[in-house]
């Protein structure tokens, strides 16, 4: 494992009943890549995801963090430590505003460094004005930025985004892709799922494609588009 | 110094009549009624802590007012003071929730309501055959008499009651307003979200466990001081679960009045249909039902719904406004 790694899988494996989720996965993120996470439905993206947050325990296999092993440690402690998720279905506090939202991850999340004020948050997605709106209220496209914002309130070291534009307009697009590009210059770490080609090609410094649990490519935006195993993936 | 807030000393004043209320000539059978409502009350504020805030549909109160009861009657049989033993079984309600809490917070939803259930029952049964000081019992199971409260007067456990009736307020509105209470709305509204938040859920949900389960003791305690004798039928009575239950559902689940209202209801439905016996019963599902069926949100939330409170806080605004003016 290179020094500069924030997180480094390897060899993992995830086996659910006689289905094999992910087969021998092995890959390491820079401190401040973006890297973003391909593959066609069912090709274990967000088991990755899972198991990076601490849902999921891999079945065999190692998850090193900062050059700490977190195998299996839970979803809190790993939020401590600096590993903080969207759900690409939002999964909001839904009886509380928006502003309680993330506070409750800005108090719990951990104290590392200098948190941004809510405030400041919430104005970089966008839900400034509606800071005091029941989650349960709010339509499904400011759901997805407050669960942005909530990652971002425990000041994570690696935020993992599964699939935060989906669903969004094509006029909306350049906003998200700001809004990564923020969280970059911040100097975090970025791990993205993502279908919206848009964005995978715009926003990301490398991409690992996965299908059917297995790592197939990995590369350069362009340079995977190429690949014939890709193409093969997703075309047949 | 800074004015305290209106509804704050509103809750003082109430207090302290409801506390001037055996000096001033208020008849004893009242007092008793009072005694059962603050002890409904404090039970209800509890269930409603776990049920409506921390999502814990907890199915054993009537094994922490059993273990209450059982520790303080057979602690004054060996010399224990009741007002140590009224601690004490508080501290071993608690004890209990601690060593259950392993696991039975492994199991989620429903499977842990099942799970608290049947604590209980093992526990009639065990009390039912378990005698560790005294003779060999004498019908009525297992039962034993509390000694030495015969100079604890009515007046005395009707303070008793109202203190712990009150605590029971305090320490929910605490909670809801400290780190703890966004915690357990966390958990409440979505446990996957909230660990990976950070939230450590079995520890946020142990600390309401373990802080209702302690209530509950002391509030089954106290009723076994009021009430002095106690056997494993009684102690462990599912209906000490049944009246919090009652309580929170026809109130308000999830809000703060609700137990209050509902612990009124269902107290003033307990005497009213005191006669009737196995109909009383009946009757309260009833109105259970009802309730559940055209108020989901309970007395409360229909109050909010009709905007029954907008009146009194704008009055409140308008005097607190005159009183910082002067």
């Amino acid at each position: 494992m290179s020094e500069t790694a924030v997180l480094s899988i390897d060899r993992v494996n995830k086996r659910f009943g006689g289905i094999l989720a992910l087969q021998d996965l092995s890959f390491e993120v820079q401190a401040g890549e973006v890297l973003g996470l391909m593959g066609p439905n069912g090709a274990g993206k967000t088991t990755l995801l899972n198991i990076i947050a601490g849902t999921y325990s891999p079945s065999s296999g190692r998850v090193n963090f900062c050059g700490r092993d977190i195998t299996g440690l839970p979803a809190h402690k790993l939020c401590h430590l600096g590993i903080a998720r969207t759900y690409q279905i939002p999964q909001p506090f839904t009886s509380l505003s928006a502003r309680q939202n993330i506070l409750v991850a800005a108090k719990y999340g951990g104290k590392r460094g200098d948190t941004l004020e809510l405030d400041e948050i919430l104005d970089l997605v966008d839900l400034l004005k509606q800071k005091d709106t029941i989650a349960g209220d709010l339509a499904t496209v400011s759901l997805k930025k407050l669960e942005l914002a909530r990652a971002l309130a425990s000041n994570p070291t690696l935020i993992l985004l599964d699939e935060i534009a989906a669903g969004s307009t094509e006029a909306e697009l350049p906003r998200i892709l700001g809004m990564i590009e923020e969280i970059r210059k911040m100097g975090k770490t970025v791990v993205l799922v993502e279908h919206v080609m848009k964005v995978m090609v715009e926003a990301v410094d490398r991409i690992i494609v996965i299908d059917k649990g297995e790592k197939i490519a990995e590369g350069t935006p362009g340079e995977v588009m190429e690949d014939e195993k890709v193409i093969a993936a997703y075309f047949g | 110094m800074k004015i305290p807030r209106l509804t704050t000393l509103v809750s003082i004043l109430v207090l302290v009549v409801l506390a001037l209320f055996p000096v001033i000539g208020v008849p004893g059978n009242w007092l008793n009624y009072l005694f059962s409502f603050f002890i409904y009350l404090a039970l209800a504020n509890m269930w409603n802590l776990l049920a409506g805030y921390t999502g814990l549909i907890c199915l054993c109160p009537h094994a922490f007012v059993g273990l209450a009861g059982y520790t303080l009657a057979i602690g004054t049989w060996v010399g224990v003071p009741f007002q140590i033993g009224l601690i004490a079984g508080a501290a071993v309600a608690a004890l209990f929730a601690l060593v259950i809490s392993y696991p039975v917070f492994r199991m989620k939803g429903i499977y842990f309501a099942i799970g608290t259930l049947i604590l209980p029952e093992a526990l009639k049964a065990w009390f039912s055959f378990w005698r560790p000081v005294g003779n060999v019992y004498q019908g009525m199971g297992a039962g034993y008499s509390v000694a030495g409260v015969a100079g604890f007067t009515l007046v005395d456990r009707y303070w008793l009651a109202l203190a712990i009736a009150a605590a029971s307020i305090f320490l929910v509105y605490i909670i809801l307003r400290a780190r703890l209470g966004l915690g357990l709305t966390a958990i409440r509204d979505n446990e996957y979200t909230a660990a990976s938040s950070g939230v450590n859920i079995f520890r946020l949900k142990l600390s309401s466990f373990l802080i209702a389960a302690f209530i509950m003791g002391l509030a089954g305690a106290a009723y076994y001081i009021h009430n002095p004798r106690i056997n494993p039928v009684g102690g462990f009575s599912i209906s000490w679960l049944l009246l919090p239950l009652m309580a929170t559902v026809i109130g308000g689940e999830g809000s703060e009045e609700g137990p209050i209202i509902g612990a009124a209801v269902v107290t003033f439905l307990r005497f009213l249909l005191a006669d009737y016996g196995a109909w009383s019963l009946f009757i309260q599902g009833i109105i259970l039902v009802i309730v559940v069926v055209t108020m989901p949100q309970g007395i409360a939330g229909l109050l909010r719904q009709v905007g029954a409170y907008r009146f009194p806080q704008k009055l409140f605004q308008l005097a607190e406004g005159k009183i910082h003016k002067t």
